[in-house]
């Protein structure tokens, strides 16, 4: 006699049942279907070029087998034993890395100290001009931190190396070494850059934090110098932790400052260093190099997120007690008005100067009204070999123009849209092994110092693998490369914009009976109008400004007004590159407006997430 | 108007989590005012968001209106867009972006009715909820309880069968709790609506259901009328629960080591419930006097709190305390003596697995030889005929 069939269904078992709910629940959660796809796209975009750095450190490459003394293709410690332990490593890898380290931990304290220093005069104080400073300090953190750099070599550049001397020496001062190249140049640069990521993030706290807790303390009679010390410094200190290991990170992979400034005496940065190492075709040192970056990036976050646990001991921190209250400086304000304003000066207002006149003077450093000529600019039929027009007049200028505005501007497009729907997914997903994969993937390009990401991309997308086409020499491949470099912030401002709202809006929406479509439509993006626009404009304003990525990626078609400018530079069209290099910080800075236009406060947050 | 039934319903996060929602089984009837009533964390609010299709059931089934919208078992999911029920969110869910006339258009926009039917319905509710006059302000220029009213307004524009509510009244003053309350009650008759709320607030239970369902821990505690709930309650947690002040728990297991006078006294009085563990009675139901009597307990006044129309009068017996509440201003002072009758009838008794017992032969002697000077001019003075003094006899 059969068994009735009835009984198979009970046999099964519990889990089984489970499953299939699970299913058809997750059916009607596009969130799930969302992180899935972004998931398999991020492991291909970002995880694939990671793996295959490390990977390029530990295999013999092409051309390297003589040397190895091993098959191409065979795994092998020569690079990693090059790098680590023999004669040249040295040159390689230590001196390097103790340049890089140097240069990161000098920057991370002197910038920590200027900056505490100005958002206290800033939040805290009544110093003459206050308001103004606090959006125009921040200002030449969104300028390109190589306008610095060209800058300084505009004035400071001595006879070291060949080219266009600088002003000084122009003047007959002889600039030394130290002061021209190096350490000490790239150290005030990046301190000029970072200082007003340290005023916007600790600023933010300080205003975040209950004036009742100094009050308490007053009435306990404390002095004010304990109050600053036990209650004000241990509340703002994660994010005086935070600033700095974020400054700390972006320091490691920082390239295009000390290209200008320390590779033509051959002091080495970790990145210069993985930079000469890719043009001299080693590529196996560069993999160890890009992966001991990496390594450093990961420790630093990894403290960043010890930290983070930390501060949210602090969660008492953002009482209803704004801290508005203004500490009388007298007659000091207008004085202490000057630090910012030296500030502003230094950082902004003589690099900015600096370069314009260096672009409307045909020898360098000499005052005379004969020397000023505009025809940097707008000039025609001029005697040089090439570039007989100014920049203004020539082709390739607006070409590289076009294509930076198109390439990264839709890249950023991109990137702010994946970064909201990433924020989605992430808050969204019903499997929260998928989620958390989402959130660390698309933070990952972070760690990676973008000249080995560039690399990587060019050597799993250069040419046709699968369904994908050779990518080389188009736009495409630019803007693939820029999206996964600027999803650490866009992913980092969609989930915590995504996290603030909440679920509820959507879901209320769904109880009404609207569909996914119709709720992202008329209840997220609108809601997430302005973390988005932020989202887009942030990644536009650093991918103009970017270099690594560029230098590595473009190819004369694609040419962007960042490489034009290096190679203008190259071929010692000094005026014409600064001039070009001008017109990048005047588009980044109108961006910035347009942010601050858009929103004043989402800036600092997207900065600070 | 559909009926909802939950059956077996089960809600487990995690793995090896506690379940939040543990084999719940509960119908709520057709135009029923339910309320599912306990403490924080007792996953009332989790039995809600699943009716809703907010969060899916880890086993079980919940059925509306005949339909099964969520089943473990025949693996099947209805999304809350498709299940037409309300909710209204505990704080609210209001669109920052829409104002109050678009956020409650937005229902009546999804089901693509014509134009002047979705303005007069929009007018229509906005008026009954009174509201009509912010119609183009937006959420964040509201006060607390516009905001609750345009998110009712918002759940009653597109006229759901069913409407859940998260603690309607708990983030609103005193002065605006009474209105919403009336408001619900109106709400409940003029539309018909089956409605179940989500409440950690007996008042707020007690004053607006029909139905109770305490809950605690997940599991369903007990399930009936207002009265019911207060009068017999089932175990020691919803004796414990309701009621404010809180009933006073006499352990009777404690009473060997005699740590408690008032349980001693109760076992040499009554030695029938030898075997419960612990004994209750409310505080209104206990009686004071002046004079002794064999059944009454002597006890010292600690302290007389007034709470504004009634007061609440602390005793002690050695260690043992005990918490009175009475109607009538009291004639006694602190540190004075009294004597305190615990009627048979209002006290319930707990087994030791804290469910009810059921002790049929409890009866006091006639109350007649006490002196119940004080008591008499009290409202809530012991009366045999009142319902909560007849002889407990419920089923466990």
């Amino acid at each position: 006699m059969p068994l009735p069939v009835e009984t198979h269904h009970h046999l099964k078992p519990d889990w089984w049942l489970r499953v299939r709910h699970s299913i058809a629940v997750s059916r009607h959660e596009p969130a799930n279907v969302i992180a899935f796809i972004l998931t398999a796209c991020f492991a291909y975009l970002i995880l694939a070029p990671v793996i295959s750095i490390l990977l390029d450190a530990i295999f013999v490459h092409t051309g390297d087998a003589g040397r190895t003394h091993q098959d191409e293709g065979a795994f092998t410690l020569y690079y990693l034993t090059r790098a680590f332990m023999s004669r040249m490593s040295e040159i390689i890898l230590w001196t390097p890395l103790y340049n890089t380290l140097t240069i990161a931990l000098g920057t991370v304290a002197c910038s920590l100290a200027l900056g505490v220093t100005l958002a206290w005069l800033i939040n805290r104080t009544n110093m003459a001009g206050r308001r103004w400073f606090a959006s125009a300090l921040i200002v030449p953190f969104m300028l390109p931190s190589w306008t610095f750099a060209m800058a300084w070599t505009t004035i400071f550049k001595n006879r070291t190396i060949g080219g266009q001397p600088g002003w000084l020496e122009a003047l007959g001062f002889h600039t030394p070494n130290w002061l021209a190249y190096g350490f000490f140049p790239i150290v005030v640069i990046l301190i000029l850059h970072y200082t007003p990521l340290v005023i916007l993030i600790v600023g933010n706290a300080l205003t975040r934090l209950d004036v009742q807790m100094e009050d308490c303390a007053r009435i306990l009679g404390a002095p004010r110098r304990t109050i600053a010390f036990s209650i004000i410094l241990p509340l703002v200190r994660p994010a005086l932790m935070s600033a700095g290991l974020l400054i700390f990170a972006d320091c490691i992979g920082e390239f295009a400052v000390p290209y200008i400034l320390g590779l033509p005496v051959h002091y080495d940065t970790l990145s210069t260093g993985l930079y000469r190492s890719l043009d001299s075709r080693q590529n196996g040192v560069a993999a160890v190099l890009a992966a001991v970056i990496m390594i450093i990036g990961v420790i630093t976050l990894l403290i960043d997120m010890r930290m983070m646990r930390e501060a949210r001991r602090f969660v008492t921190v953002g009482g209803k007690g704004n801290m508005d209250r203004q500490i009388s400086l007298g007659k000091l304000r207008v004085i202490a008005a000057s630090i910012p304003m030296a500030f502003m000066l230094i950082g902004m207002v003589i690099p900015l100067v600096t370069l314009f006149l260096s672009t409307i003077m045909t020898l360098p450093g000499r005052f005379t009204l004969s020397n000023f000529t505009f025809d940097f600019w707008i000039g025609h039929n001029l005697t040089t070999v090439a570039l007989r027009n100014g920049i203004l007049f020539t082709p390739e200028f607006w070409q590289a123009t076009w294509n930076t505005i198109f390439i990264v501007g839709i890249a950023s497009l991109c990137s702010g849209i994946l970064g909201l729907l990433v924020g989605y997914a992430v808050t969204r997903c019903s499997f929260r092994g998928v989620s958390g994969f989402l959130r660390h993937i698309t933070f990952m390009p972070y760690l990676v110092p973008g000249i080995a990401f560039a690399a990587a991309f060019l050597s799993l997308f250069a040419v046709a693998r699968g369904p994908i086409p050779a990518l080389y020499g188009t736009p495409i491949l630019l803007i693939i490369a820029l999206i996964a470099e600027k999803m650490p912030f866009a992913s980092r401002s969609g989930i915590a914009a995504m996290t603030q709202l909440g679920k509820e809006p959507e879901e209320a929406a769904r109880i009404a009976g609207a569909s996914w479509f119709t709720r992202m439509r008329k209840i997220i993006v609108p809601i997430q109008a302005g973390p988005l626009a932020t989202g887009i404009l942030l990644p536009f304003i650093s991918g103009i400004k970017g270099v690594s990525l560029f230098i590595i990626l473009a190819v004369p078609s694609t040419d962007v007004l960042t490489t034009y400018s290096l190679r203008l530079l190259d071929y010692n069209y000094d005026q014409a590159a600064n001039a070009v290099v001008f017109m990048i910080a005047l588009i980044a800075w109108f961006g910035t407006l347009l942010i601050q236009r858009i929103s004043g406060t989402h800036l600092a947050q997207g900065l600070e997430s | 108007m559909p009926t909802i039934e939950l059956k077996n319903l089960t809600k487990t996060y995690g793995k090896n989590a506690a379940p939040a929602v543990n084999n719940i089984n509960i119908t709520i009837a057709d135009g029923e005012f339910m309320c599912l009533l306990g403490p924080s964390g007792c996953g009332k609010t989790t039995i809600l968001r699943m009716i809703a299709g907010i969060e899916h059931a880890s086993s079980g089934e919940i059925v509306l209106g005949g339909s099964v919208v969520d089943s473990v078992n025949k693996s099947h999911f209805t999304p809350p867009e498709q299940r037409q029920i309300g909710l209204v969110f505990q704080n609210y869910a209001l669109w920052p972006h829409m104002t109050v006339e678009r956020n409650v258009d937005f229902g009546l926009r999804i089901q693509k009715l014509p134009a002047e039917e979705r303005r007069a319905r929009c007018q229509d509710v906005m008026e009954k909820l009174r509201i009509a006059e912010y119609a183009n302000r937006y959420p964040s220029q509201l006060s607390g309880g516009q905001q609750q009213r345009v998110a009712l307004a918002r759940m009653l524009a597109v006229n759901p069968g069913i409407l859940l509510l998260d603690e309607p009244l708990s983030n609103l003053d005193a002065t605006l709790r009474l209105e919403m309350r009336a408001e619900l009650r109106r709400i409940h008759e003029t539309f018909g609506t089956t409605i179940v709320f989500v409440s950690h607030d007996q008042w707020e239970a007690m004053t607006l259901a029909n139905t109770i369902a305490v809950m605690d821990k997940g599991t369903l505690q007990q399930i009936g009328t207002p009265d019911e709930i207060y009068a017999t309650p089932q175990n020691r947690f919803v004796a414990e629960f309701i009621g404010n002040p809180k009933i006073n728990m006499i352990e009777l297991s404690k009473a060997t080591d005699s740590l408690d006078k008032v349980a001693d006294h109760i076992l040499a009085r009554l030695p029938e419930c030898a075997h419960a563990d612990t004994c209750c009675i409310r505080p209104e139901e206990i009686v004071l006097s002046d004079r002794p009597h064999s059944h009454t307990i002597p006890m010292t006044i600690e302290n007389i709190m007034p709470t504004g129309g009634s007061w609440v009068i602390e005793l002690s017996y050695g260690s043992s305390r005990l918490f009175h509440s009475t109607q009538q201003r009291p004639s006694w002072r602190v540190q004075e003596q009294v004597n305190a009758f615990l009627p048979a009838q209002a006290l319930h008794f707990f087994a030791q697995n804290h469910r009810r017992l059921t002790i049929d032969t409890l009866q006091d002697e006639p109350l007649k030889r006490l002196n119940r000077s004080n008591q008499l001019k009290s409202k809530r003075t012991f009366e045999p005929h009142h319902p909560l003094n007849q002889p407990v006899n419920h089923r466990v």
